[in-house]
C-alpha cells in the first residue's frame, strides 16, 4: 500500500503491507531506529510517538492506518523537546536509555495539551511509560522542570 | 613501566575467584585528606545524554546491516515433551527462509541451544533465519511439531519431594548448633517465601551475528563482553582475537545477561551457514520465558538467642526452585555474614523444576535471603523486647564472623545511626494510627561484596585538540560507568568530563575489563583509569615545564588550563598539546590486586515507611531512606540514581511481581507486561539517600560497588513495616491486596 506520511517535518512516500506497524515502518524502512520495541504488544509505552500530535504506542498503530498523517518521533527537533532533552539530562531522567524515546514524546504530548501539569498530572500522564531501570524521580523533575522553563 | 604478574582474589556474587593478571606498577598519588577531588564526588550528568534523547543511540536491537536476515524460534509450548514430529524441509521450503537449524544443531564446540526434549515452556527447539520477519514467522509455523507431553514439576515442593535436584544440597555448619539451640533461652522459629522475579530489561536479550572471511563480529545485548568473546570462540574454534563483541548502548541486564546466551550462538551458527548477518532479538515473551529469572525460594530459620537478643545458634534451611539450570545463589548468605553468631547449620537445596534456566537478578540469592532473616531478626527483637534496631547493633560484628579476617571499611553502624536520625525512627509507634490505613516503619540490614580487582586495563589519549578519550574494556549497562570514567579522567587532566569521550563496549579496542556485575565494575575499573590519566597528566606537566621553565612539581591542571601553584601562569592545554601535530599522549593503566588477608564488603540500612489500606488491602511505601556505605562516591548523581532503581526493583519485589505458573500446564500465564506487573512512576515513593562510607583505605581511591546494594534490603525493611503497621507478619512476597486482607482476616 501507498502511505504518505509527514515524519518530523519530512514528507515520507512508502510502500507497505497493510498489517505492518507504525514502529516496524519507522524502524526498518527509515532507519529510524530511536522509536523502541520492548513488548510490541502496548504494554510498555517504548514505542511512543506522536500521530497527529497525539501520543500512539507504534507497536499497534498500523503504518497503513496512517495515510496523510504527521508523526512526530524522538529523532525530531522542536523547542519543546529540545527543551525535556536538556531537562533529562540535567535531572537523570534515564539510565540505561531505552525507554527514554517513549518517555520524551509521552512528555511532549503532555506538555502540549497541559504546559503546566501538576504532579499527579505528570504521574498520571507517564504512567503507561515503564521504566524498568527505574529512572522515574528523574523523569518526573524532567517533565515538572521543562514544563516551567517553557 | 614495568608490568608483573599477580595472582588475586575477587569475590564474584559470593562465589571467591582466585585469578592471575598482568598488573603495572601504579605511581598515581592517592587523593589527600581534605584536598579537593572535584569533579569525583560532585554530581555530573550522563555523558552519553545526547545520543540517549535524540534517538540516536545504537542498541543491539538497532543493528541493521546489509543483507540482515532475520531469526524466529520455535518455542516449546509444554512444560515437559518430547518432539515427535518436526518438518525442517517444510521450513527451508518457504519463500525468504534461508536457514533453518534444528533440534542438536548449533555450534561445532559448544552443546546445542536447540532440543527435542524441551523440558519447560519456551524452550528452543529449531530456528528459522529468513529475509524478513514475516518470512521467519512462516517459516516456524511451517515447522509443525508435534509432540508427546510428559509430566512435569511446577513447584518447589514437588521438586523436593521427588528429590530432583539441580546440584546436590550443601550443608554449612559453624560451632555446635544443635547444643547451642537445645541450650537457648528464647527461641524463634519463622518461614518466608518468596516468588520468582522476572528480570524485564527493556531491551531484550539480542544479538546480531556477522560472519566473514577473516572473523566474526557480534554485537551482543551484553553485561560482559569478554566473557561473550570467549564463549563464542570456544563454540566456534577460533581465537579470542578472530572474534569481536560490541555492545555499545545496552537496554538494562540486571544480572541476566552475563555472556551471549544462546541467542549469540544462534546468530552466529546460522550468519556462518547462510554467510549474510543474522539478528536474533527475543519477544517480550520469550523474554520471561526463557532468559532467567530471580529464583523462588522457601526460608526456613531456627533462631536461638539469649534473652537480651544475643545470637546463639541459627539453623537455616533454603529451598530454591532454580528451574533446569542457572547456579544456586547464596540466599543464606545474610545469616553467615551479617552478625556475630558462633554456631550455624545453613543447608540449601537446589530444586530443579520445568521452568526456564534461572539467572542472576541484582543481589540473587542474598536479596530473598535478607527479605527472610532480618524479618525473622525483627521476630526476635519482638520476642525479646527490643528496638528492631538496637538488636542490629548489639549483634553487629567488627569481623568476618565466618573467617575472623577484618573488613577493610565498615560503615554499618554509622549507617543505622544516620537511617534512624533521616527516618524519624524515635516516633515510628505514633505513626500506626487506628483508622482503615494504618502506617508502619520497618528496617533492614544489607551486606554485599563490591571490591571489584583485576584484570581491568584503561587507555588515556590526548592529542592537538586537548579532547582527551578514555578506552575501557567495559560496558555500560546504563548503570553510569562510562560517565564514571570520564569524571575520573577529569580529576586528573583537569578537563570537563563532558568533553572527554569513552570508548567501551567493543573487544577490539583495548584488553580485558570487568563485567557489569556483583557491583564490581566501577571498582575494578576506577583505579585503571585514574592511573592512565595520571599518566597523561605526568606527560603533559613534563612538557610544559620545558616549554615555561617552571619545575612540574609547581604546575597543575584545572579547568583545561596550565596553571603555576604561584598563580603567575595560566595557559590554555592546547599551548602543550597544540604543538603535538598529528601525535598524541597516551598513558595505559590497569587495576592492581585487592589487600591480602581482609575482605571488602560494602554495608548499609534502609528503613521504609508503609502505609495500609485495612479495606482494600493496598499497600503504599511512602518513603525509603537508604543509608550505604560504598566508600568513595565518584558520581552522586548516577550514584542516586542507582539507588533509585534498585530500590523501586525491590518495591516490585515486595508488593507486586510474581511469575504465576498455571499448576495444571506448568506454563507460565504472565509472561507479557500487561499480566506481570512492574512499578511505574505511579509508585514511586519519597527516596532520602545518604553515603555514609568513607573512602576505603586499602582500595586504590577507596571506590566500592553500588549495583545490588541498594535492593538488598528494601523488601525486608517493607516487610517489617507492614508487620509493625498490622501487628500480623505476612510471610509469603509479595504482599498484594489480597495477602493482605487474607492475613487480616478479612
Ligand atoms: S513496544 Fe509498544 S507498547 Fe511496548
Ligand atoms: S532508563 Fe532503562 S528502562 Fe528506563
Amino acid at each position: 500500500m501507498q502511505v504518505r506520511l509527514t515524519i518530523n517535518g519530512q514528507p515520507h512516500e512508502l510502500d507497505v503491507a497493510p498489517h505492518r506497524s507504525l514502529a516496524d515502518v519507522l524502524r526498518t524502512d527509515l532507519a529510524m531506529t530511536g522509536t523502541k520495541v520492548a513488548c510490541a504488544e502496548g504494554t510498555c509505552g517504548s514505542c511512543t510517538v506522536l500521530l497527529d500530535g497525539r501520543a500512539v504506542l507504534s507497536c499497534l498503530t498500523f503504518a497503513s492506518a496512517c495515510d496523510s498523517s504527521k508523526v512526530a518521533t524522538v529523532e525530531g527537533s522542536t523547542p519543546l523537546l529540545e527543551r525535556l532533552r536538556d531537562a533529562f539530562t540535567a535531572h537523570d531522567g534515564f539510565q540505561c536509555g531505552f525507554c527514554t524515546p517513549g518517555q520524551l514524546m509521552s512528555a511532549v504530548a503532555l506538555l502540549q495539551r497541559t504546559p503546566r501539569p501538576s504532579r499527579a498530572e505528570i504521574r498520571t500522564a507517564m504512567a503507561g511509560n515503564l521504566c524498568r531501570c527505574g529512572a522515574y524521580e528523574g523523569i518526573e523533575q524532567a517533565v515538572a522542570a521543562a514544563a516551567e522553563a517553557g | 613501566m614495568t608490568a608483573k604478574l599477580v595472582k588475586t582474589e575477587a569475590v564474584v556474587e559470593g562465589r571467591t575467584e582466585v585469578r592471575w593478571t598482568l598488573v603495572e606498577e601504579d605511581d598515581t598519588p592517592e587523593f589527600e585528606d581534605g584536598a579537593p577531588t572535584r569533579p569525583v564526588g560532585e554530581p555530573t550528568p550522563r555523558i552519553s545524554a545526547r545520543a540517549r534523547t535524540t534517538g540516536s543511540a545504537r542498541y543491539t536491537v538497532d543493528v541493521a546491516l546489509p543483507g540482515l536476515l532475520e531469526a524466529v524460534v520455535l518455542r516449546s509450548p509444554h512444560a515437559n515433551a518430547r518432539v515427535t514430529s518436526l518438518d525442517l524441509d517444510a521450513a527451508r521450503a518457504v519463500p525468504g527462509v534461508r536457514c533453518v537449524l534444528g533440534p542438536g544443531e548449533g555450534p561445532e564446540h559448544a552443546g546445542s541451544p536447540l532440543t527435542d526434549a524441551p523440558a519447560f515452556a519456551g524452550a528452543a527447539i529449531a530456528v528459522v533465519a529468513a529475509d524478513t520477519p514475516d518470512a521467519a514467522e512462516a517459516g516456524v509455523a511451517a515447522l509443525a511439531p508435534e509432540y508427546e507431553v510428559l509430566g512435569f514439576v511446577s513447584t518447589i515442593d514437588d521438586g523436593f519431594e521427588k528429590q530432583d535436584f539441580l546440584e546436590e544440597p550443601t550443608e554449612h555448619v559453624r560451632g555446635d548448633p544443635d547444643a547451642a539451640l537445645s541450650a537457648a533461652e528464647v527461641t524463634v522459629e519463622a518461614s518466608y517465601a518468596v516468588p520468582a522475579q522476572l528480570h524485564n530489561s527493556l531491551e531484550p536479550h539480542a544479538a546480531v551475528a556477522d560472519w566473514r572471511e577473516d572473523g566474526l563480529t557480534v554485537w551482543s545485548s551484553t553485561q560482559a563482553i569478554f566473557d561473550a568473546r570467549s564463549t563464542i570462540a570456544d563454540a566456534f574454534g577460533l581465537e579470542p582475537d578472530q572474534v569481536r563483541i560490541i555492545c555499545e548502548f545496552m537496554g538494562g541486564g540486571f544480572g541476566s545477561k552475563f555472556g551471549v546466551g544462546p541467542q549469540g550462538l544462534l546468530a552466529a551458527e546460522l550468519s556462518r551457514r547462510a554467510r549474510r548477518p543474522v539478528r536474533l532479538v527475543n519477544s517480550r515473551r520469550e523474554e520471561n520465558l526463557a532468559a532467567g529469572f530471580r529464583t523462588p525460594a522457601k526460608m526456613d530459620y531456627t533462631i536461638g538467642a539469649s534473652r537480651d537478643g544475643r545470637l546463639e545458634a541459627v539453623e537455616a534451611t533454603a529451598m530454591i526452585g532454580m528451574g533446569t539450570g542457572g547456579w544456586p545463589f547464596p540466599v543464606l548468605e545474610p545469616v553467615k555474614s551479617v552478625y556475630a553468631c558462633p554456631n550455624l547449620r545453613l543447608m540449601t537445596a537446589p530444586v530443579r523444576m520445568n521452568l526456564g534456566p534461572s539467572a542472576a537478578f541484582r543481589a540473587p540469592g542474598v536479596m530473598e535471603g535478607t527479605f527472610g532473616f532480618e524479618q525473622a531478626l525483627d521476630e526476635l527483637a519482638e520476642k525479646v523486647g527490643i528496638d528492631p534496631i538496637e538488636i542490629r547493633r548489639l549483634n553487629h560484628t567488627e569481623n568476618d564472623p565466618e573467617s575472623g579476617k577484618p573488613y577493610t571499611s565498615k560503615g554499618l553502624l554509622k549507617a543505622y545511626e544516620r537511617a534512624a536520625e533521616l527516618a524519624g525512627w524515635e516516633g515510628r509507634d505514633g505513626l500506626r494510627g487506628d483508622g482503615r490505613v494504618r502506617r508502619g516503619m520497618g528496617v533492614a540490614s544489607q551486606y554485599w561484596w563490591g571490591a571489584g580487582g583485576p584484570p581491568a586495563y584503561a587507555e588515556v589519549r590526548i592529542g592537538k585538540s586537548a579532547r582527551p578519550t578514555v578506552t575501557v574494556g567495559l560496558q555500560d549497562l546504563g548503570t553510569g560507568t562510562m560517565t564514571a570514567c570520564a569524571v575520573i579522567a577529569s580529576e586528573r587532566l583537569g578537563i570537563p568530563a563532558g568533553e572527554i569521550t569513552v570508548h567501551a563496549g567493543d573487544t577490539s579496542r583495548i584488553g580485558h575489563g570487568p563485567a557489569s556485575g556483583g557491583s564490581m565494575t566501577l571498582a575494578s575499573i576506577a583505579p585503571a583509569v585514574r592511573m592512565a590519566a595520571h599518566s597523561v597528566r605526568t606527560d603533559i606537566l613534563g612538557l610544559a615545564a620545558d616549554m615555561f621553565e617552571i619545575a612540574a612539581s609547581d604546575l597543575t591542571l584545572e579547568d583545561g588550563e596550565i596553571r603555576s601553584v604561584d598563580g603567575t601562569l595560566r595557559e590554555p592545554v592546547t599551548e602543550v598539546t597544540g604543538k603535538l601535530g598529528n601525535a598524541w599522549i597516551s598513558g595505559s593503566g590497569s587495576r592492581g590486586p585487592n589487600p591480602d588477608g581482609m575482605n571488602v564488603n560494602t554495608f548499609g540500612c534502609q528503613i521504609a515507611q508503609i502505609a495500609v489500606d485495612t479495606g482494600t488491602g493496598a499497600v503504599t511505601v511512602e518513603r525509603v531512606v537508604a543509608v550505604h556505605d560504598i566508600g568513595r562516591v565518584v558520581n552522586p548523581m548516577g550514584a542516586r540514581s542507582q539507588v533509585m532503581g534498585g530500590v523501586l526493583q525491590a518495591i516490585g519485589f515486595a508488593l507486586m511481581e510474581e511469575r504465576v505458573v498455571d499448576p495444571t500446564t506448568g506454563t507460565v500465564v504472565n509472561a507479557g507486561l500487561e499480566d506481570y506487573k512492574v512499578p511505574t512512576i505511579a509508585d514511586v515513593p519519597e527516596v532520602v539517600c545518604e553515603f555514609v562510607g568513607d573512602p576505603d583505605p586499602h582500595l586504590r581511591m577507596g571506590v566500592k560497588g553500588l549495583g545490588e546494594p541498594p535492593i538488598i534490603p528494601t523488601a525486608a525493611a517493607i516487610g517489617n513495616a507492614l508487620a509493625h503497621a498490622l501487628g500480623v507478619r505476612l510471610r509469603e512476597a509479595p504482599y498484594t491486596p489480597r495477602r493482605v486482607l487474607e492475613a487480616l482476616g478479612a
